[in-house]
């Protein structure tokens, strides 16, 4: 029986949850992952949806998985084989188009040709940036301390971080305020005046969010972005080799070179609670799982309110997760293609379809995309970021074909009347028909077409209302507070039952951070 | 020739009067210097047809620093009579149905239940949880904002201070205070209440002269921030002044005047002199230049750095954080002069006493703004309306009546075209089109309008860009980014120049705050010296 017993048990095999695994056994832990699906990787999965043709499902473009993660796992041994991406591209309702290379001189010929001012601009706004990502790094690195704690640990991890941020001095400590409380259309109306260029940049700092680009708190999306395409390991935002679903592969592979226990269709029904305490998971089945330590990866609405009876918990904490705001607001669109799809800004075959495609001509056109969302409706011309991995990766679709991933925003979780199959197909026609707009040949070319609305993305997922990070990264929902204080930890209320996915803090993005650090805290208390 | 004055306050509105009395009262000869020909800057009270009075532009005043209430109490024996209305809110439906606030929670609660039962259980613990951030927020807001690059004995001393009376809090509560600083007032009602009427209406306090809808973050900040020193339990101030807000001008004027102060209205600064990168006088209009020891500018800071002093005794950088300040006004004043009390589909006389707010919802709220955010003047605005005479028979003949309406939203930056007549008057139309929903009468009973958009707001009052609060308060403006990143506290890049205006710390609002914590910070450079 004792031979039996997990150390820990990881429920949901995200990738948050597989880094976490992969953290444990690294310790000598013996640990077990379960996975309701038949794949591991949650919403970072690769999928042959279409026959021939392998879509990225969901998660699409890698970035932000924390560079200790790659060296301390040795992922690159496990098959991680990360591609860049070579530019976006703004096409612009002219005719005209607004680039952004990898090459430093392309980009800044470019801008130039669209403002000088904006040219010099770039470059400066690039370096600042930089500093404050770096600045932020230290953080998105550290277990949140709790503030209102007199504790000697809570206090000497107050004091490291007041001295960190004195540390960074004036310009870049104001710069970083300024960050966290703006919004990314007037933080970016400071440094620039294309319109094109505000609204691309400014593209990032909505992505995942339930806000437009003029609400407040945008800006800090747009640093959390920004981090992906400065971090040591690689500078710009990339595909895996093999798509999404690659990355958790590699994870899932060293984990299990450490000893882990990766289960598929094994899906948890509620963690056992005796005195107290986590001992265990029961599954859908019936079977029951004893474990010295439990960990969910799943978001916190599905962990607290869907997996632990209601009265094990102190009622203050129930209605803080309620609360929780994790509102989704994005759709996806994958695309089977016959051809390579034509940009009338940009005829031909050429570089810049091997980067992204964003469509986003001004900050005017991403508000009133929000506005139609904020009433309940998804936008008639949303904002689309656009990748032909194909292109980068020819394993990816049968030889002269390709595959699209479109990822649309904004749809709400909450769309008036409810999703249904009809609403689905007319967002995803209403995506085609914006798109073809600067694509002129695409609806000639596509072979297959797969919707995913945010009501789709809770049913196949598991992810909340849709929420691409498992709650929105709003202000009041970072850092201390996130997903509820004074449980920014990874701890719970219950010993023995912990938190490791996206709805902890860093939160967002495919950077493994909260899975790395929940194990470390486990290990802490083991 | 006689000695140079050791202060020179340039604009006379309440925070300059303000610094001004303190000043003086510390033994310093000051001078203040008034563009207009009256004193108070936007708290004038004015004639709009024979016989009618109303407060022309700002309306209602916060809650005094008891500082000054102390001070016009001492000097002068009497503080203005301050009328405090009750109810505080009535906000109608088209329908017919309504929702009154009162100053008692238990009343309200009452009324409350009316549209929700549940809304009502909830009310009094909502007072007493945004009363008691409000408290904190008070703390805050006496104290000086903290250097963070090198924080003093003093500075150490107020975050403490701070510090132990947030912990007083309790571990709970101070969470909840922390999360109401950035959350959206939306986020905040849409937590606590269901009924639309009732969110929109405390949403509505949450926007109040903001450029931003109720789905913006810092909103709940403005509605705490509306809230600081108030005791009537119903989540905004709304104290107004017997005979109009001018008696506090002429109140603050006197208060000045018996402290010592000079006051000379009709006189524009158009320089602010600095040699050596230190202020050594004015420059008025008529190319009179005044010595002085140091100058207090209770202009905003946009007027202060770009238009009265020379950008070339600042740095580049300075001068592009002054450039990068936020003002975008975002509201109008719209004020009536009634042949009548306009009859609203219900409710009595007595309830149209406090402010009459036309606010449905949030959403209707929200889409007041969307127009707004893309130039254009709300369809249907978010309305605060009082009709002051009703307390006051001072006002307007008898029998009839004064509305003044704040009109929200009326943006500074017009999509297509800048504010002229026919601007200006299809927003009074649209005022008081949407009012008449409300009161079928309204159009039938105006006897004269008058209308002050954002650009008149600037023209007049010299609000750049119409902003009541001299920058707006959102969260990157605030505490020590306010005015500017790194000089929150009073004091400027060039030596013996201050500040004492709203857009200093902490804002916007009839506080006199600014001022007051202004004062304290000379004069202890002052004895310094």
């Amino acid at each position: 029986m004792a031979a039996n017993r997990y150390d820990a048990v990881v429920i949901g095999g995200g990738h948050n949850g597989l880094v976490a695994a992969a953290y444990l056994a690294r310790a000598g832990k013996k640990v077990l992952v379960l996975e309701r699906r038949h794949l591991v990787g949650g919403a970072a999965v690769t999928e042959e949806v279409y026959p021939g043709f392998k879509y990225s499902v969901c998660s699409y473009v890698v970035s932000l998985l924390r560079p200790e993660i790659i060296r301390e796992l040795d992922l690159s041994a496990h098959g991680l084989d990360l591609l860049p991406l070579e530019s976006t591209v703004t096409p612009l309702p002219n005719g005209d188009y607004l680039a952004r290379w990898a090459d430093h001189d392309q980009t800044r010929r470019e801008l130039y040709r669209h403002s000088p001012s904006d040219a010099e601009a770039y470059d400066e706004f690039g370096t600042l940036m930089y500093h404050l990502a770096f600045a932020v790094k230290p953080i998105l690195s550290m277990v949140p301390p709790d503030p209102t704690s007199l504790s000697p640990g809570d206090l000497r991890s107050l004091l490291k971080l007041t001295n960190h941020f004195r540390g960074l001095g004036e310009e870049k400590l104001y710069s970083l305020i300024k960050l966290m409380t703006m919004s990314s259309a007037d933080y970016l109306d400071e440094w620039f005046e294309t319109e094109a260029l505000k609204a691309t940049m400014s593209a990032s700092g909505v992505i995942g969010t339930f806000l437009g680009p003029r609400s407040p708190g945008t800006a800090y999306v747009l640093l959390h972005h920004y981090m992906g395409e400065i971090d040591g390991a690689f500078r710009a935002w990339g595909f895996a080799k093999g798509g999404t679903g690659s990355v958790s592969e590699a994870i899932a592979s060293a984990a299990r070179g450490l000893g882990a226990e990766i289960r598929t269709e094994a899906s948890v029904a509620r963690v056992i609670i005796e005195n107290g305490r986590a001992a265990g998971v029961a599954l859908e089945s019936g079977e029951e799982i004893r474990a010295n330590a439990v960990v969910s990866g799943v978001d916190p609405r599905l962990t607290f309110l869907g997996l632990i009876e209601p009265d094990e918990l102190p009622s203050e904490f129930v209605r803080a997760i309620k609360r929780f705001r994790i509102r989704g607001s994005s759709g996806k669109v994958n695309l089977a293609l016959d051809a390579l799809p034509n940009l009338a800004c940009l005829p031909g075959v050429g570089p810049h379809l091997r980067g992204a495609v964003s469509i986003s001509p001004s900050v005017e056109y991403l508000e009133r995309a929000y506005d139609d969302a904020k009433y309940g409706g998804f936008s008639r011309h949303p904002y689309m970021d656009i990748v032909i991995p194909s292109m980068i990766d020819p394993d990816m679709a049968p030889p002269g074909k390709h595959v699209m991933s479109i990822f649309v925003q904004y749809a709400p979780y909450e769309l008036n009347g409810g999703w249904n199959d009809v609403r689905r197909e007319n967002f995803g026609d209403a995506v085609i028909d914006t798109l073809s707009e600067y694509m002129p040949n695409l609806k000639d070319i596509i072979l297959h077409r797969q919707v995913l609305t945010p009501w789709d993305m809770e049913r196949d997922f598991g992810l909340t209302e849709g929420n691409i990070f498992h709650g929105e990264l709003s202000l009041h929902q970072l850092f201390f507070m996130r997903p509820a204080a004074p449980w920014a930890d990874y701890h719970t209320p219950i010993k023995d039952f912990y938190q490791c996915g996206s709805g902890t803090h860093p939160g967002g993005g495919i950077s493994g951070a909260s899975g790395r650090l929940a194990a470390l805290t486990m290990l802490e208390d083991m | 020739m006689s000695r140079p004055y050791d202060a020179i306050i340039v604009g006379a509105g309440h925070n300059g009067l303000t610094t001004a009395a303190r000043l003086a009262k510390a033994g310093l000869r000051v001078l203040a210097l008034e563009r207009r020909d009256a004193v108070g800057g936007a708290l004038v009270t004015e004639e709009i047809h024979p016989g009618f009075k109303v407060d022309a532009a700002c309306h209602q005043i916060g809650v005094l620093h008891p500082g000054v209430v102390g001070d016009l109490d001492q000097a002068l024996g009497v503080t203005p009579d301050i009328v405090r209305c009750d109810p505080v809110v009535f906000a109608p439906l088209i329908d017919g149905r309504h929702l009154l606030l009162w100053r008692d929670p238990a009343t309200t609660t009452e009324a409350i239940a009316t549209l929700s039962k549940s809304d009502a259980e909830k009310w009094s613990s909502f007072v007493e949880l945004i009363t008691k951030a409000a408290g904190l927020l008070e703390t805050a807001y006496e104290r000086t904002p903290p250097d963070l690059l090198s924080v003093d004995a003093s500075d150490l001393w107020s975050l403490v201070r701070l510090g132990g009376r947030a912990r007083r809090l309790g571990k709970r509560e101070m969470m909840e205070v922390a999360r109401l600083l950035t959350m959206t007032v939306a986020e905040l009602l849409d937590e606590w209440f269901e009924s639309d009427l009732l969110k929109g209406t405390l949403g509505a306090t949450g926007i109040t002269g903001m450029f931003q809808g109720p789905m913006a973050a810092g909103t709940a900040y403005m509605l705490l921030h509306n809230h600081v020193g108030t005791e009537n339990g119903a989540v905004r101030s709304v104290d107004r002044v017997r005979g109009g807000v001018g008696v506090l001008s002429h109140a603050l004027h006197d208060l000045a005047r018996s402290c010592g102060v000079e006051i000379k209205t009709n006189a524009s600064v158009t320089r602010i002199v600095v040699k050596n990168g230190r202020a050594t006088g004015v420059v008025l209009a008529n190319g009179d230049e005044i010595e002085t020891k140091r100058v207090v500018s209770n202009a905003d800071p946009r007027r202060t750095f770009l238009d009265l002093v020379d950008p070339l005794d600042l740095a580049p950088r300075f001068v592009r954080q002054v450039q990068n300040i936020k003002y975008r006004g975002a509201c109008a004043k719209v004020n009536l002069a009634l042949d009548t009390l306009p009859r609203f589909t219900v409710s009595d006389a007595a309830h149209l006493g406090g402010v009459v707010s036309i606010s449905p919802s949030l959403d209707y709220l929200e889409r007041a703004y969307d127009d707004a955010k893309y130039g254009e003047i709300s369809r249907e605005p978010y309305l605060e309306a009082v009709i002051p005479s009703l307390a006051d028979s001072s006002l307007a003949p008898p029998g009839k009546h004064v509305m003044s309406i704040l009109v929200q939203y009326a943006p500074y930056h017009l999509n297509d075209g800048t504010w002229d007549e026919s601007k200006t008057s299809e927003l009074a139309d649209r005022t008081v089109k949407t009012l008449t929903q409300y009161a079928p009468d309204l159009e039938q009973i105006v006897l004269a309008r008058q209308v002050l958009s954002p650009r008149d707001l600037e023209t007049d009052f010299g609000l750049t860009e119409g902003n009541i609060y001299h920058g707006e308060m959102t969260l990157d403006q605030l505490f020590i980014m306010r005015p500017v990143p790194g000089w929150a506290r009073y004091r400027t890049p060039i030596e013996n120049l201050y500040l004492c205006g709203a857009g200093t710390h902490p804002g916007g609002g009839v506080t006199a705050r600014p001022g007051y914590n202004a004062a304290r910070e000379i004069l202890k450079d002052v004895k310094r010296k």
